[in-house]
């Protein structure tokens, strides 16, 4: 153990492999000395794993109902976190609902930031007309409500969770390709990006290898706090008939339904929201860490 | 029949209407491992006249020809492995987030040529610097160091003209002669031909066998170095920029 620490640590490593291993070593120290982004890695692999074994963790099927025991409050025996209106166990269908939300966040984390990188940089390298078009289309997509974009995509695509997906990474990709041009243009004139097109690199090296790096951490940032809004907007999708369908235990959708009974029966849309609270919260420490660690110049000497 | 030869080189920048003339009708001969030297104070066109052969200003008038050969647009990879540049800000020069490894690969992946692991472990210790520096980021070194992986850097692809614009103003005295030894050492070494741009005529004096003085854009005088150390030169204003310059000339009949 001592001897593979001793090997990732060594100041001069003797061949990349070792270079690499070493240097995500040093960013997991990093980040491991940084409590909160600890406390948002332990959130996010709770998540995880709460959505690898719902199965095996949750008391109840999420979808059978049980109307003679519906509406119970939190602490209830058999129901730790009470039901729902229609009988149905909350807990379960949080952990349950854990997969679908995952999965919505995956897919957008992928998607939307990676076409909003390559939008924003290439924009922001070429500049003239190429910048002027593409920036134009972000606008125009900036310039429309985002949940009513998103309608307009599902209703000619029709309902169903990928196509939730497809819709929210489509209307949630202009910041991203906003805040990647505005770091391109800082960096395009430098002379780093002179001295490798000066060895003949082409554009699209440029681009990937030297630019989109610089972009990154800005990005990741905002993906990291973008994350709440998504869950709500998938929520709002479902809510309105056009995302996940009921009765798939979805936070979103859990939340909406239980707005019919706020202030009698509190829990059936609080304990959902304290879920997605939980999880944008985790998502947002983590963030915080990572960008720390994306940075080599914060790592000090 | 010279290496580099620039004939009446124009460079117009055009912005929102109005042009700025950096360089106006300069021309030039650079031979085959001669080390040339452009002087003059800040805004007089010297370092637009580098980026001009580079492809990197906008050429109004004139022509370049490197080895007699007309330069096209876009500058070919054959460019690439002929001519190369070494920045006057260390600090700027490399990617903050690359490795020096990272960095010193780059130019032979592009160009596709192998062998990259061998070929960075002896471009390091060409300049001086350890192979333990390999996988470090450009915020672990010094001015001076980053310096020498930017030489370093610019002799990747092997080429037979280095362009040198101010590669010592941003560091300290001190260093500033270690580079230019090193710079020094590997043009006889390789047989490099240099065309440097300095404010300094105390560095240029120290490099360069001719030297190119200029003012506003226009050639002033041209002057080899017997004439500069001497102090033969004809016009007012290369005069000044010798005096303001003369006693720290590395000469030493000069030294007090």
């Amino acid at each position: 153990m001592s001897t593979l620490r001793a090997w990732l640590t060594d100041p001069s490593p003797t061949s990349r492999r070792q270079a690499r291993l070493g240097q995500s070593y040093l960013a997991w120290l990093r980040i491991r000395r940084n409590r909160l982004a600890m406390a948002g890695l332990v959130i996010v692999g709770l998540l995880l794993l709460v959505a690898a074994f719902a199965p095996l963790i949750a008391p109840h099927d999420p979808l059978v109902q049980d109307l003679s025991r519906r509406l119970l409050p939190p602490g209830t025996p058999g129901n730790l976190l009470g039901t729902d209106d229609f009988g149905r166990d909350i807990l379960s269908r949080i952990l349950y609902g854990a997969r679908i939300t995952l999965y919505i966040i995956a897919l957008v984390a992928v998607t939307a930031p990676v076409l909003g990188l390559l939008i924003g940089t290439v924009a922001g390298y070429f500049g003239g007309w190429v910048d002027a078009v593409l920036m134009r289309i972000t606008d125009i997509f900036l310039a429309f409500p985002r949940l009513i974009l998103a309608l307009a995509l599902v209703a000619v695509l029709g309902p169903g969770i990928g196509n939730a997906v497809l819709a929210i990474a489509l209307t949630a990709w202009p910041p991203y390709a906003r805040i990647a041009r505005a770091e391109t243009l800082t960096v395009r004139n430098s002379d780093y990006i002179a001295a490798v097109r000066l060895q003949g690199a082409g554009a699209g090296r440029i681009i990937w290898g030297h630019i989109v790096p610089m972009c990154l951490p800005s990005v990741i940032i905002r993906v990291t706090l973008d994350m709440a809004g998504v869950i709500l907007i998938a929520a709002g999708l479902g809510f309105l008939g056009l995302g996940v369908q009921p009765p798939m235990p979805e936070w979103g959708l859990m939340i909406s339904s239980g707005r019919k009974f706020l202030f009698e029966q509190w829990w059936v849309a609080t304990m959902p929201g304290l879920a997605i609270f939980l999880v944008s919260l985790g998502f947002n420490l983590l963030g915080d860490g990572l960008r720390d660690v994306l940075d080599p110049r914060s790592a000090g000497k | 029949m010279g290496l580099i030869e620039i004939e009446n080189l124009s460079v117009t920048f055009r912005a929102k209407g109005r042009e700025v003339r950096a360089v106006e009708g300069v021309s030039l001969t650079v031979g085959e491992r001669e080390s040339y030297g452009l002087v003059g104070e800040s805004g007089s066109g010297k370092s637009t006249i580098l980026r001009a052969i580079c492809g990197m200003a906008p050429v109004t008038g004139g022509q370049i020809r490197i080895g007699g050969e007309a330069l096209r647009m876009p500058r070919g990879p054959g460019f690439s492995r002929r001519v190369q540049m070494v920045f006057q800000d260390p600090y700027a020069s490399l990617h903050p987030r690359h490795t020096i490894d990272r960095t010193l690969s780059e130019p032979l992946a592009i160009h596709r040529i192998g062998g990259s692991d061998a070929k960075v472990v002896k471009a390091l210790t060409d300049v001086g610097l350890p192979a333990s520096f390999r996988f470090r980021y450009p915020h672990q070194l010094s001015g001076g160091q980053r310096q020498r992986v930017a030489i370093a850097r610019a002799l990747m692809l092997e080429p037979s003209i280095l362009l040198l614009d101010e590669p010592t103003s941003a560091l300290d005295a001190s260093v500033q002669a270690e580079v230019l030894n090193l710079l020094t050492r590997l043009r006889e070494e390789r047989g490099l031909t240099f065309l440097m741009v300095s404010h300094d005529l105390a560095v240029i004096d120290h490099m360069c066998d001719r030297v190119l003085v200029m003012q506003h854009g226009r050639a002033v005088e041209e002057l080899a170095r017997d004439d500069l150390a001497a102090a033969r030169m004809t016009t007012a204003y290369a005069r000044s920029l010798f005096e303001a310059s003369a006693d720290r000339m590395l000469d030493p009949a000069k030294a007090p």
